[in-house]
């Protein structure tokens, strides 16, 4: 299953940004330019660039808790996301939604959803009309491994099997919901092992593989055109950061997953085999993307706060909010 | 698709047309789902059955297994699934069997259908109508009767619709179905078998818009679908003794039609506001609130709530009779507000 060279190194420079995005985000939160909370997908990106490059602007994605590697791969400008997450009048969503809820329909992101798993049945709405249209689209939810604990998710399992919804599940699943591993509070640590009683195609992949990870991908959404149904694909995956109330998770696993299961490391290394690619080019790369966020952010810090009276718009399509 | 505003059911130069309230449902769907492909309708026993109190019967048959869609026990997934749709473009119209059940899917309602264009800024929508069979007075016991619209009374940017005549139940529908913003619409399951006159056709009823259910001078009685009945059987009770009350038919509850109760208030310059749902935090406490706010220096007693008791709703017939308020309750506040 190796790709070719162009596809590799095309997911390598989506690996880079989406990791380049993260870690400049994190450095602006911890200096307190950016509000509220922050859930960063640092080692999970060769799931995200797995995923995102199989989806059309004319298909749609629900991105999950660790979402801006899909919402930028997805096309929408950078320093518009950028924006977004510092609260600015040039982001995205105006600075109404934020990090766990911004859309752009323009690239088929749907918008995410902070309440986890609740986007499950909300996937099923357009995958529903388009076979209703015979439109030959795939709408696709991203959802971590504690979303299985969630009524929505056996609910929209059942229903897009049962109607044969062109639904694409892609479960990033990486291990921990905050600090509870996945297996203890499941019958299985294994998402396919629980999806599998609804009959519907699922299997399970090396997330921080990008070449397994593309070609589950592959062979998912080709059946989903085809019009046969859903089908869930679990990456298994790990992401770097612990969580806002410290790290629960044993030191030798970290370290682990981030020295040994690097997903940008292992995809190096694959470029760089046979001598496909130079190293001096991929440095490059990380450089050039690392360069565009500065950029970014840049634009973000510089761009002006929301008109306050942008807080009462789009509550109603018809009425005014009152005044107070 | 053109639709014409409802036409006043008493001043209609044709013959009148009695419906039964749930037939007038029935009526508005089958004419959406004629005219706009855009229309589907899902929710449990909705297709064969044609919907537990018989509001989609026919329509299975008519529109076939695609657009009358039956679904299983999976209320999130009803609304989720609607909303989803909604936001390719599509109008989708879901049944949820009994509100109670409403509690299973509330965050699609309130997280979800409610927030998708503000929180997504003006680039996605969500117009779905979620119909459901709303209050108690015939045993249904505390899960299949409660009055659900203070749930919802502080969702902002969800629409609640909550006719009391059959005309108005076919007018609000088809509006509901045309709006461009999630509607909860509630339909009171002592009233679907209520006759009155329904207009043929297509036509409208405007959102946030009530009506004068009876001209009077000396009161104003506040109520929405059952409890209009119900103020206006007390109306004429107080008629008999001289006591001229004027009841406002709320219509829509949320965003509402503030002028049109105000108007009242100040022209009669005392309020009883009647509703169903428990007295805390519900439509009453709404209304008396604003009534207060605004009308404080108009008013020559205080506003009154006529509302259910502060419990669950039980089981037996006696003991939901004696927690639900009704024509005398209502009566009883008016005096009140006479004394």
């Amino acid at each position: 299953m190796a790709l070719d060279f162009e596809t590799l190194l095309d997911l390598y420079h989506d690996m880079w940004t989406i990791r380049a995005f993260e870690q400049g985000l994190e450095r602006e939160f911890k200096k307190g330019n950016v509000p509220g909370m922050l859930h960063i997908g640092v080692g999970q990106e060769a799931t995200q660039a797995a995923v995102s490059a199989h989806l059309n602007p004319t298909d749609c994605f629900f991105p999950d808790h660790r979402c801006h590697g899909m919402f930028l791969l997805a096309g929408t400008p950078g320093e518009k996301i950028m924006a977004e997450l510092f609260g600015r009048a040039t982001g995205v969503c105006s600075g109404k939604g934020g990090s766990l809820h911004s859309a752009d329909p323009k690239v088929g992101n749907f918008g995410n959803n902070a309440v986890e798993g609740s986007m499950m049945v909300t996937v099923l709405g357009p995958a529903l009309a388009w076979k209703m249209r015979h439109e030959p689209k795939v709408a696709c939810v991203m959802i971590g491994d504690g979303t299985v604990g969630r009524g929505e998710f056996h609910e929209s399992l059942n229903l897009a099997q049962t109607w044969k919804l062109p639904v694409l599940y892609a479960c990033v699943n990486n291990q921990y919901a905050i600090s509870t591993w996945v297996g203890a509070s499941h019958v299985s640590p294994n998402i396919v092992d629980i999806a599998r009683g609804y009959q519907l195609p699922c299997v399970q992949v090396d997330g921080n593989d990008i070449e397994a990870a593309y070609a589950a991908t592959t062979e998912a959404v080709n059946y989903i055109r085809a019009g046969n149904g859903p089908y869930f694909v679990e990456y298994k995956t790990y992401r770097w950061q612990g969580v806002f109330h410290g790290e629960f998770r044993p030191a030798e696993e970290v370290r682990h997953w981030k020295e040994d299961r690097d997903p940008i490391r292992l995809a190096r290394q694959k470029l760089l085999d046979g001598g496909r690619a130079q190293a001096a080019d991929l440095d490059q790369i990380e450089a050039g993307v690392k360069a565009e966020i500065e950029r970014w952010i840049d634009f973000a810090m510089h761009s002006p706060p929301p008109d306050p009276a942008k807080a009462t718009s789009d509550v109603y399509a018809e009425w005014e909010v009152e005044p107070r | 698709m053109t639709t014409t505003t409802a036409p006043a059911p008493a001043a209609t130069t044709t013959a009148l047309r009695s419906r039964t309230f749930v037939q007038a449902i029935n009526e508005a769907l089958d004419l959406l789902l004629a005219d706009d492909p855009r229309v589907f309708l899902l929710g449990e026993d909705i297709g064969r059955m044609g919907g537990d109190f018989g509001a989609t019967r026919g329509l299975f048959d008519k529109y076939g297994a695609e657009r009358v869609r039956d679904t299983p026990l999976s209320e999130a997934a009803i609304i989720g699934a609607s909303v989803g749709a909604a936001m390719v473009g599509m109008r989708p119209v879901a049944e949820i069997m009994f509100a109670d059940f409403i509690a299973t899917c509330y965050d699609q309602m309130v997280n979800n259908a409610a927030k998708v264009r503000y929180m997504f800024d003006g680039q996605f929508s969500a117009p779905i109508v979620v119909r459901t069979a709303t209050g108690g007075g015939f045993g249904g016991g505390p899960h299949h009767s409660q009055s659900v619209e203070g749930w919802f009374m502080n969702v902002p940017g969800l629409v609640i619709v909550a006719p009391s005549t059959p005309a108005d139940a076919k007018g609000l529908m088809i509006s509901s179905v045309e709006h461009d913003d999630p509607v909860l619409f509630l339909e009171h399951k002592a009233l679907y078998r209520v006759k009155g006159h329904v207009p043929e056709g297509r036509y409208t009823v405007p959102l946030r818009s009530a009506a004068v259910a009876r001209p009077g001078r000396d009161v104003t009685i506040v109520a929405a679908m059952k409890m209009t009945h119900e103020a206006l059987a007390a109306a004429e009770a107080l008629a008999q003794e001289g006591i001229e009350a004027e009841v406002i038919d709320l219509r829509t509850l949320r965003p509402y039609d503030a002028a049109s109760v105000l108007e009242s208030v100040r022209k009669t310059g005392r309020a009883v506001v009647a509703a169903e749902s428990p007295k805390i935090g519900g439509l009453a406490a709404e209304f008396s609130a604003l009534i207060a706010e605004e009308c404080f220096h108009d008013l020559k007693a205080p506003v009154v709530r006529v509302a259910g008791l502060d419990t669950p709703i039980p089981f037996s017939l006696v003991l939901e009779k004696y927690i639900l308020p009704g024509k005398a309750e209502i009566v009883a506040g008016v005096k009140k507000t006479l004394a």
